[in-house]
C-alpha cells in the first residue's frame, strides 16, 4: 500500500483484569481523514495512547513511514511527528496560552532568558491558522473548555505533526466551531497531514472522514476501509453489532401534573435574570442553549451552590431556601448528574461501590448507626444490574471504567439515593451511541415513574428526542418555551429561532 | 476601586506588601527604635536567612509537593560545615562548597526516591527528615561544634554599608536567581508545568521525573546554604539548626500566595512573607509578649494567609463567569 504514513499491526495491551486490545490493526495515511470508531471501551482511548508512546503494546508493531517504531514515551512519539489532542483537557492553567502552545520548545539557555515575546508570536501564528481571536499571553485558567480544546489543537498543529490524532475534538466545540475545525482539518488533509478522528458524532464522521476503523470489544470491527458507500446505518452495526433503534415514543403531555420544581422569577449571584422555570412530576423538561448560555450554572444555583438574589424555588408546592447541596439532595431530593464526571460527579480512585453509594451513606447509616458494606450493596446492586455496568466487580476503581460505564454509576448513584427531581446535565457527552440509547429509555423510565427531570444538553437530537418540552436559555435568561412533538426539522428550527432572535429583541 | 489598585490587588506580592508597610507604621509609632539602623540590621539578618529557607520549600511546593526535611538536610549541612572546619581543618570555603553538595546529594535522594517509587514526597521526606537528622545526632552526639573560624564568624556577624549584613548577599543572590530560575528558564517553567499539570506537562513531553530531581535538588542545596548561613550567624555548628524551620517555610511560600496543590509561586511574595513573619516576630518582643506565642501567631498566620489566597481565587472565578 502507497503512502502509509503508520501503520500498526496485531497490537494487544492489557490492563489488570481487562483485555483492551487484541490483535488490533490500523494504517492511517498521509493525505487522509480516518476516522476511528467504537463504543465507549471499545478501546480507542488505548490504541490512540499505544500510537502517542502513553502506554506501551503488549505485542505487535508499528510502522512510521515503513520503519518499525516503539515509543517509549509521549516525548519520542512527539519528535516523530506524532501530534494529538488527548480527550482530556491537557493545559497548565496558570501558563499563558502561548507558553502552553509551545510548552516543551520554550528555548532559552542558561544565560539566555526565555524570550516570552517570541513565544507569544509563534504561537500567534498558530491561533491565526485555526481563526481564533484570542491573546497569547491570556493565562489558560481564564478560558472556557471550548477554547481549551482549540488551543490544544493549536499545540498539536504547532509541532508540525505529520501524523495528527483527534481523540473527540468536538465534544465540548459549538456548532460554528466544529465547522471551522473542519475547514481546517480538510486543509492539513490536502497539506499530506494523515489524521485520525475520533468522534461519536456520526455525522460529523460521514461529512468529513475517507477512511474508517471500527473497534469493537477490543478487536477490528473493520479495519482502514474506505468511506465511499458506507452509510450512517452500516457504520452503527460495524460499531454496535446491529442497526441503531430509534425510540419511536409517543408524545407526553404532563401539563396537568402537579409542580415538581418552580423556578419564580429568579436571578442569581451568577447573573441570571428573571428566571421562570416549572419541571412537573413524570415531566422532562429539556434546558438547551448553546455552550456559556448560563445553564449549568442555573443547576448550581438550584442546588445551593451559588446564591438565589431574588424571586423563590419552589419544591413539591413548598417554597424552599435551598442552603447547600446536602440540603438539597437529603431535604428537596434533587439529584444532579454533573456534564464533568471525572471532576464532579465521582471520585475515580474509589470503587463502583463507593462511588454508587456515597449518596445514601448518610440514610442507611442513620437507620442502623453503622455503615457496613452488605448493607450498602443490597441497596445499590440492584441499580448497578439494571443500568448493565460492565465493571468485573464492584470493587473495581472508577478511572479504570470507560466513560460510559462511568456514567452509568452517576445516574445509579442518584437512583439508589430516591431523587425525585433529577437535574442531568449533559448525559451523553462522549457517550457511544448504544450507551447513549440506554441513558435516554432510562431518563425516560424514570420520568414514567414519576421523576420529575430537568435536562441540560448542547445535543439538538437528544433534546427532541427526550424532551416533552423544552426550554431555551440563552445569556442567562429564558428565551422561550416549546412544546415538544418530537419533529426534529421544525422543532430545530423553532429553537435555534428563539436563540437567535436575541438581535431582534 | 480604581484600575491600578485593583491589578496591583490581584498581583501575589501587593497583599504582603501592604501589610508590611502597615505593620511598619503601626510598631513603628509604638516604638519608634523600631526603625533604627540596628534593628533595621536585626530584621535583615533574620530575613536573609529565613528567606532561603523559605525559597528551599517554595521550590517544592512549585511542583506541587512538599519536603518535610528541609531543616533536617539544612541541620545535617550546618554540622558538616561547622564539623569540616573543626575537626579535617578545612578551609571554610572548601567546607561551604562541601555542605553545599551535601544538601544537594541529600535533595538528589529525595527526589529519586519519590519519582522511582511513585510514593508521596510527604512520606519519602518524612522518613528521610529522621534519617538525617538521626545522622546529624550520630555525628554531633548532640554537642555542638564550636570550631568555626573567625572568617566565618565575621561573615555572619558584620555589614557590608549601614545597616545591611553580608548575609544578606547570598540571599539576595538566591532571590535573584530563583526568579529567574522559575520565570525565564526552561527548568523553572517545566517544574511549575509539572505543579500545575503533571499529566499536561507529560503528554507535551517534558520528563517528569527529571523536574522532580532538579526541584529537589535545588531544595536540597538551598536549605544546606541556609544551614551555611545559619552556622555563620550564630558561630557555632550548632546540631539543633534547622529543628524550627518547617512551620516558617511553608508559611512564607503560603503568604506569598504560593497554591498547595503546585502550579504556582511568588518569589516577591514568599519574599515579604518572611519580612512579615519577622517583623511580627519582632513586634511581640517590642509589645513585650511572651516569645513562646511566636509559634501560635505564626499559625494564625498560615491560616490568614491561606484563607486570602482563598478568597483571591474565589473572586477571580467570579468575574470570569461574568466575563
Amino acid at each position: 500500500m502507497d503512502n502509509v504514513g503508520f501503520e500498526a499491526r496485531g497490537v494487544r495491551k492489557t490492563f489488570p483484569g481487562v483485555l483492551a486490545l487484541q490483535d488490533v490493526g490500523i494504517k492511517l495515511r498521509g493525505g487522509s481523514i480516518h476516522a476511528l470508531l467504537g463504543e465507549n471501551g471499545a478501546g480507542k482511548s488505548t490504541l490512540i495512547k499505544i500510537i502517542t508512546g502513553v502506554h506501551r503494546p503488549d505485542s505487535g508493531e508499528m510502522l512510521l513511514n515503513g520503519a518499525p517504531v516503539r515509543f517509549e514515551g509521549p516525548r519520542e512519539a512527539i519528535a516523530a511527528g506524532i501530534g494529538v489532542v488527548h480527550q482530556e483537557r491537557n493545559l497548565v492553567p496558570r501558563f499563558s496560552v502561548g507558553e502552553n502552545i509551545l510548552l516543551e520548545r520554550l528555548g532559552g539557555g542558561l544565560l539566555r532568558p526565555i524570550d516570552y515575546a517570541a513565544i507569544h508570536a509563534e504561537a500567534r501564528r498558530w491561533l491565526d491558522v485555526l481563526e481564533l481571536d484570542l491573546d497569547p499571553r491570556t493565562p489558560v485558567s481564564q478560558l472556557n473548555v471550548a477554547k481549551m480544546q482549540l488551543v490544544e489543537i493549536a499545540k498539536a498543529l504547532s509541532l508540525r505533526s505529520r501524523v495528527l490524532l483527534l481523540d473527540e475534538p468536538t465534544a465540548s466545540l459549538t456548532p460554528h466551531e466544529s465547522l471551522v475545525l473542519f475547514g481546517l482539518l480538510r486543509k492539513l488533509r490536502d497539506e499530506g497531514v494523515g489524521i485520525l478522528f475520533v468522534s461519536h458524532k456520526l455525522e460529523e464522521v460521514q461529512a468529513i472522514c475517507d477512511e474508517v476503523t471500527v473497534l469493537r470489544d477490543g478487536r477490528n470491527a473493520c479495519e482502514s476501509r474506505s468511506m465511499a458507500g458506507l452509510e450512517r446505518q452500516d457504520l452503527v452495526r460495524l460499531m454496535i453489532g446491529r442497526s441503531e433503534q430509534i425510540p419511536n415514543w409517543t408524545p407526553r403531555d404532563r401539563g396537568a401534573a402537579e409542580p415538581m420544581l418552580e423556578l419564580r422569577d429568579v436571578s442569581t449571584s451568577l447573573g441570571h435574570k428573571a428566571v421562570d422555570l416549572t419541571v412537573r412530576r413524570g415531566e422532562i423538561v429539556g434546558l438547551y442553549g448553546l455552550v456559556g448560555a448560563g445553564r449549568t450554572e442555573l443547576a448550581k444555583c438550584i442546588l445551593g451552590l451559588h446564591a438565589i438574589t431574588q424571586g423563590a424555588i419552589v419544591v413539591a408546592g413548598r417554597p424552599e431556601r435551598i442552603a447547600d447541596v446536602a440540603d438539597a439532595v437529603h431535604r428537596c431530593k434533587i439529584g444532579y448528574i454533573s456534564e464533568d464526571r471525572k471532576q464532579e460527579g465521582l471520585v475515580l480512585t474509589h470503587s463502583v461501590l463507593q462511588n454508587a453509594g456515597i449518596t445514601v451513606w448518610r440514610g442507611l447509616a442513620n437507620r442502623l448507626r453503622l455503615l457496613g458494606d452488605r448493607t450498602v450493596r443490597s441497596h445499590v446492586l440492584p441499580f448497578i444490574r439494571k443500568l448493565e455496568v460492565r465493571t468485573p466487580s464492584l470493587a473495581q476503581t472508577v478511572s479504570n471504567l470507560s466513560g460510559g460505564n462511568q456514567q452509568k454509576i452517576s445516574v445509579a448513584k442518584w437512583l439508589a439515593a430516591g431523587a425525585r427531581i433529577l437535574i442531568v446535565d449533559e448525559p451523553t457527552v462522549g457517550i457511544d451511541i448504544k450507551t447513549k440509547a440506554y441513558i435516554h429509555e432510562l431518563l425516560r423510565q424514570l420520568a414514567d415513574e414519576g421523576t420529575a427531570i430537568l435536562l441540560i444538553t448542547s445535543d439538538m437530537p437528544e433534546i427532541i428526542t427526550l424532551a416533552d418540552r423544552i426550554v431555551v436559555m440563552d445569556d442567562y435568561r429564558i428565551k422561550g418555551d416549546i412544546i415538544n412533538d418530537r419533529s426534529y426539522a421544525p422543532m430545530s428550527e423553532r429553537i435555534m429561532h428563539l436563540i437567535h432572535d436575541r438581535d431582534a429583541a | 476601586m480604581t484600575p491600578v489598585i485593583s491589578r496591583l490587588a490581584r498581583t501575589d506580592w501587593f497583599g504582603p506588601l501592604a501589610v508590611i508597610v502597615f505593620a511598619t507604621i503601626i510598631v513603628s509609632a509604638f516604638d519608634p527604635s523600631f526603625l533604627s539602623p540596628f534593628n533595621i540590621q536585626i530584621l535583615m539578618l533574620a530575613v536573609a536567612v529565613n528567606c532561603v529557607i523559605a525559597m528551599s520549600q517554595m521550590v517544592i511546593i512549585a511542583i506541587g509537593q512538599m519536603n518535610l526535611a528541609v531543616g533536617a538536610i539544612g541541620g545535617l549541612a550546618a554540622i558538616s560545615f561547622a564539623g569540616m572546619m573543626q575537626i579535617w581543618g578545612l578551609p571554610p570555603l572548601l567546607a561551604a562548597a562541601a555542605a553545599l553538595a551535601l544538601g544537594i546529594v541529600a535533595g538528589l535522594a529525595n527526589g529519586l526516591l519519590i519519582s522511582a517509587t511513585g510514593i508521596s514526597a510527604f512520606i519519602i521526606t518524612l522518613a528521610s527528615l529522621s534519617i538525617f537528622k538521626g545522622a546529624n545526632l550520630g555525628i554531633t552526639r548532640a554537642q555542638p561544634f564550636y570550631g568555626v573560624p573567625e572568617s566565618v564568624k565575621a561573615f555572619g556577624n558584620t555589614t557590608i554599608a549601614g545597616p545591611i549584613p553580608w548575609l544578606a548577599l547570598p540571599a539576595a543572590l538566591v532571590i535573584a536567581a530563583m526568579w529567574y530560575l522559575l520565570y525565564r528558564q526552561r527548568i523553572g517553567r517545566y517544574i511549575l508545568a509539572v505543579g500545575g499539570n503533571q499529566s499536561a506537562a507529560e503528554l507535551s513531553g517534558i520528563s517528569v521525573p527529571s523536574a522532580v530531581l532538579w526541584a529537589h535538588a535545588m531544595s536540597g542545596f538551598l536549605a544546606a546554604l541556609a544551614g551555611v548561613l545559619l552556622v555563620a550567624r550564630l558561630q557555632l555548628g550548632e546540631p539543633t539548626i534547622g529543628d524550627d524551620w518547617l512551620i516558617l517555610s511553608f508559611a512564607a511560600p503560603v503568604i506569598g500566595g504560593a497554591v498547595l496543590s503546585g502550579g504556582h509561586v511568588s518569589v516577591f511574595g514568599t519574599l515579604f512573607g518572611v519580612v512579615i513573619v519577622a517583623i511580627i516576630t519582632q513586634a511581640l518582643v517590642i509589645f513585650r509578649i511572651d516569645p513562646f506565642f511566636v509559634q501560635v501567631v505564626l499559625g494564625l498566620l498560615i491560616l490568614w494567609a491561606v484563607g486570602v489566597n482563598r478568597l483571591r481565587e474565589v473572586r477571580m472565578q467570579r468575574t470570569l463567569k461574568r466575563a
